[in-house]
């Protein structure tokens, strides 16, 4: 009673003081690890990219813009970026589609729903030095398994891995089988935390499968999508040992050169770490502005626009 | 009696003093090298710890190549380097910094500089002056498939000497040797492009690079290396070597699709030890004169004072011997740097237990290489990218060299 | 509605078998080599069927790298990141979905660009500011600078987003403070959410490579990535050696999914909510 009698201003500003606190203890591990592993090291990687920074000798001049104007100027760069804008375009849509797909399969109650959850899995994992040997010999082109089909069903052998018109394709072909485990289980996780109550208001309204689905599942999985295409998106632009275990010289006439192996390229092998790490906040902005455009696009989504 | 025991407690405590104290210098060794030659070269470092009472070796593997790299500069940096490293580039990490310690041992009379190949001595300078010891080493070999020779009838008891032989082997072979009756079935292919471009360069006359003042300049650029570029595209366009895929080469010769394979040396302990291979090697043909370009791994002493860099030389004295680094080279896929390497009894039961042994020691005589420099690791990127151009026909081979001196030059100007 | 799905359901059946033989085929390979021998590693095209099952590959492995304190650092290692990184980023979470605080847009904001910098990037100053720290060599050094929360926390900023606010609300007319609510509402209505972010935290951290093989020199304090790489060599791998080794190293990842697998059987209802 005496609660309801106090001003309502006073009771929100001790609670707002509360969260505040609690809000003070919860969030510091957080930010703890963030200023070490990532404002502290970004702040050395920003200074870097303004001096001539080298991996074997010990150049260390200070150069101004040199790295960024070099690395906007490289054509290898923009080649870089069409391939994984590319990549990504194409490996976000496949692998929610095919992952939700999958997903909704699994979700029903059949036999040996386990196994299957675990086989799909399987891939995810699976050490990429097997993984990545299995795909080389499926990619053959004399004697690798797929073509063997291609050619016994009267269709062309294909180049695969070796043909600059392929290569991109075949990586991304691998690279969605290797991460569609992640995100069948996102998704089932995301499905299971439907109560089952929803589900049947619906059916016993008259709806079918299909709109159960579309209508009811779909928009209660609204965040899981968004946080699947989001981390899809960052993890796409980010993508490396995938590419380099597939293709190891960037591929033929360089067509899997993505921006993080041209990254690695220009820090370990060509041992410039200046430019490397200018390119890498040129990543960085990009990525920013790919989750900025998927926030304006996006209406359920994890952030607070 | 007191004084007594006082005079004689002064005496003990004067012998004391004079003794000189065994000082124990700890010496950090990092390797890049894992699997059996990890293990061969870890039990070389463990025996020169039991040997030498006054040092200890805290030894470690540290990833492949690139990894150690990438390791020894962040320890450069953070001044937790190791005293000795055995890595590939070596030199980048001690003559870019102006360390030419190693330079000025190698006269020591028990090294016996003169006994390593002098080629492989090019493989340890920068700058022209030697400042590594080279260790791991090895250079592309000519291998051939012995049941596909024999089912085309061809012998190689007179092997080729020219390219231009050559190719008429392995079109002959490719021709006539099918035995997996695949249609992926071909005369010639290589592993490591940039590497035998640059051998085949080399054989031509060509230096691949040129030094200028104390920089370097791609030479690749010229007449020369326009014939080696057509020979290569020709290989190509004859269909004797598929186009562009290189990086399947060894699986397509393992599996019998393949006449010849041009491959690391370091494959022959590999073959020769398993007996269901039946893998032969020859010499490597040539253009103008008989050459092979060098690879590997080398020995650096990465310490900062000069006491301890002593000591770590002594360490690689040891391991650069006549008997640990033949011994070593043998147990694992590397080449011997000493000619007196040779004479021992395991190198002749080598070459005795399969002629590609022969054959990749012999070559060592023509072994070559150029100074390594900054941008070597970004020229056989440029090498390889440029090859794959002209396979492809996407420039012809002219217009290829003539812009990948200029994309290296432009690397090396920064 | 119970016809079609019967008539759908043999379709679907076969579906996935066929989808799980694709996902599974290289599982199946790596199985099967850990039991083969040199020669038949090398044979190409590959062959699966080892010659003859030679156990001995798996005392091989033992005997070649000191496996098990590999295996006992690695799973110490990765445990306890998992934990940690777990802990930190369900009360990050939390915050930034359920309490108010000033800033609560900028720390997000902050903690999703942390994912837009690759490994290869931080690496090195990362080293440099533990190497400064005197954390080389020892496991503080090799689980510390694995906490990068923010794929944890945001993955579990969409399922906490989705307990409702009444029942917090209901929480706090109780008389629970904020802490409470946390271990008893937000943590047990979310255990799906946990159990799947828990084993893609493991799965990171089991499988780190580069950073351990940077801050480690000492081979007893490495972890089984690297000690893999140690059977590795270009001239000449015993890659059968290496498929055995492997095998081996996956099953603490397979525990953990079966361990989180039974979160997926378990029926997740928010009672009391619907009303």
């Amino acid at each position: 009673m005496n609660a309801g009698k106090r001003s309502l201003s006073s009771r929100n500003n001790l609670q707002a003081r509360e969260q505040r606190r609690a809000a003070a203890v919860m969030i510091t591990p957080l930010f703890l690890t963030l200023f070490f592993l990532f404002l502290l090291p970004v702040v050395f990687v920003v200074a870097m990219s303004l001096t001539n920074w080298s991996l074997t000798t010990p150049a260390r001049d200070f150069v101004g813009t040199k790295n960024f104007r070099f690395v906007l100027n490289d054509e290898r760069f923009w080649k870089a970026m069409g391939n994984t804008v590319f990549y990504t375009a194409i490996k976000l849509v496949a692998d929610t589609s095919i992952a939700l797909f999958i997903a909704t399969l699994l979700d029903r109650k059949i036999h040996f729903r386990r196994f299957f959850r675990i086989a799909h899995f399987a891939p995810v994992v699976v050490p990429i030095t097997a993984s990545s040997l299995i795909w080389l010999w499926f990619y053959d082109p004399g004697i690798g398994p797929l073509n063997q089909v291609l050619v016994s069903l009267g269709l062309p052998a294909m180049q695969w891995l070796y043909s600059e018109k392929t290569a991109l394709l075949s990586v991304i072909l691998f690279s969605v089988w290797k991460g569609l485990g992640y995100n069948v289980i996102l998704f089932l996780a995301g499905l299971q935390s439907i109560p089952e109550s929803y589900l049947e208001a619906a059916r016993i309204d008259g709806a079918s499968e299909r709109q159960v689905f579309f209508k009811v599942k779909l928009p209660l999985l609204a965040p899981v999508t968004s946080f699947v295409i989001m981390m899809g998106i960052i993890n796409c632009l980010k993508v490396f040992t995938e590419v380099d275990v597939m293709t190891p010289n960037h591929g033929p006439l360089e067509s899997t050169l993505l921006l993080v192996t041209y990254i690695y390229d220009q820090s370990f092998v060509r041992g410039k770490m200046g430019r490397g790490a200018a390119a890498a906040l040129v990543l960085f902005i990009v990525i920013f502005g790919f989750t900025l455009v998927q926030r304006a696009f996006g209406r359920k989504n994890v952030s607070y626009d | 009696m007191k004084r007594m025991v006082t005079m004689f407690a002064a005496l003990l405590f004067l012998c004391a003093a004079a003794i000189p104290v065994a000082a124990q210098t700890k010496l950090k060794v990092w390797y890049a090298v894992s699997g059996n030659s990890g293990e061969a070269f870890k039990a070389m470092l463990e025996k020169y710890d039991a040997l030498n009472d006054d040092v200890t070796i805290e030894s470690s593997y540290s990833g492949n190549y690139g990894d150690t790299a990438t390791k020894v500069s962040a320890s450069l940096i953070s001044n937790t380097a190791p005293d000795v490293a055995l890595m590939a580039a070596g030199p980048l990490y001690t003559g870019a910094r102006n360390d030419y310690f190693i330079e000025s041992k190698i006269n020591d009379p028990d090294f016996n500089k003169d006994d390593i190949y002098p080629g492989v001595w090019d493989y340890a300078k920068y700058n022209g002056r030697i400042c590594a010891v080279p260790y791991g080493i090895s250079t592309p070999v000519l291998y051939y498939n012995k049941a596909i020779l024999d089912k085309a009838g061809i012998s190689l008891k007179n092997p080729p000497k020219t390219w231009a032989e050559f190719v008429q082997i392995a079109k002959a072979a490719q021709a006539k040797g099918n035995i997996s009756g695949s249609a992926d079935f071909w005369g010639f292919d290589v592993t490591d492009v940039a590497w035998l471009f640059k051998t085949m360069l080399n054989q031509n006359g060509n230096s691949v690079i040129a030094v200028k003042g104390t920089k370097i300049a791609p030479a690749f650029a010229d007449e020369k290396a326009d014939e080696v570029a057509l020979f290569w595209k020709k290989l190509v366009d004859d269909k004797v070597m598929p186009m562009g895929q290189h990086s399947n080469a060894e699986k397509k010769f393992l599996a019998g699709n393949l006449a010849f394979l041009v491959a690391t040396s370091a494959r022959i302990s590999r073959w020769a030890s398993d007996p269901a291979l039946k893998i032969g090697a020859i010499p490597m043909p040539y253009f103008q004169k008989p050459s092979v370009a060098l690879g590997g791994n080398v020995l650096v002493i990465l310490s900062k004072d000069l006491k301890t860099k002593e000591v770590a030389w002594k360490l690689v004295k040891y391991l650069a011997s006549k008997e640990n680094q033949t011994a070593f080279a043998l147990n694992t896929g590397y080449l011997p740097i000493r000619k007196s390497g040779l004479t021992l009894p395991e190198a002749k039961k080598a070459v005795e237990s399969s002629g590609m042994f022969g054959v990749a020691f012999d070559q060592l005589d023509n072994s070559w290489s150029y100074w390594h420099f900054e941008q070597m690791g970004t020229m056989d990127q440029i090498l390889a990218q440029m090859i794959d151009t002209i396979e492809r026909n996407v420039r012809d081979p002219k217009a290829a060299l003539d812009k990948a001196a200029a994309d290296l030059q432009a690397e090396i100007d920064g | 509605m119970k016809s079609t799905m019967k008539k759908r359901y043999p379709v679907i059946f076969v579906f996935l078998i066929l989808s799980s033989a694709l996902m599974i085929f290289p599982f199946v390979w790596m199985f099967l080599s850990a039991f083969k021998t040199s020669a038949d590693v090398y044979s190409y095209p590959p062959k699966w069927i080892p010659s003859s099952f030679k156990w001995t590959n798996f005392a091989e492995v033992f005997k070649k790298i000191p496996f098990l304190r590999f295996y006992v650092n690695s799973i110490g290692v990765a445990f306890i990141q998992t934990f940690l990184q777990i802990a930190i980023s369900a009360m990050g979470a939390f915050a930034l979905t359920k309490l108010e605080f000033p800033g609560r847009k900028k720390m997000f904001s902050l903690m999703q660009s942390s994912m837009y910098v690759p490994e290869v990037v931080t690496m090195i100053p990362l080293f440099l500011l533990v190497s400064w720290a005197g954390l080389v060599d020892t496991y503080a050094g090799l689980i510390l600078p694995g906490l990068n929360c923010a794929f944890t926390t945001i993955l579990l900023m969409s399922f906490f987003q989705t307990i409702p606010n009444d029942l917090i609300d209901a929480a706090k007319i109780d008389g629970c403070g904020y802490y409470r609510i946390f271990l008893q509402v937000m943590l047990p209505n979310s255990r799906t959410a946990i159990g799947t972010a828990s084993l893609f935290a493991f799965l990171t951290h089991w499988r780190s490579y580069m950073w351990p093989l940077i801050v480690t020199n000492n081979v007893k304090m490495r972890t089984l990535p690297i000690g893999l790489k140690y059977l590795v060599q270009e001239t000449s791998s015993e890659y059968q050696t290496l498929m055995a080794a492997s095998l081996m190293a996956i099953i603490p990842v397979l525990v953990v999914y079966m361990l989180m697998e039974k979160e997926f059987v378990q029926s997740i209802t928010l009672t009391g909510l619907k009303s």
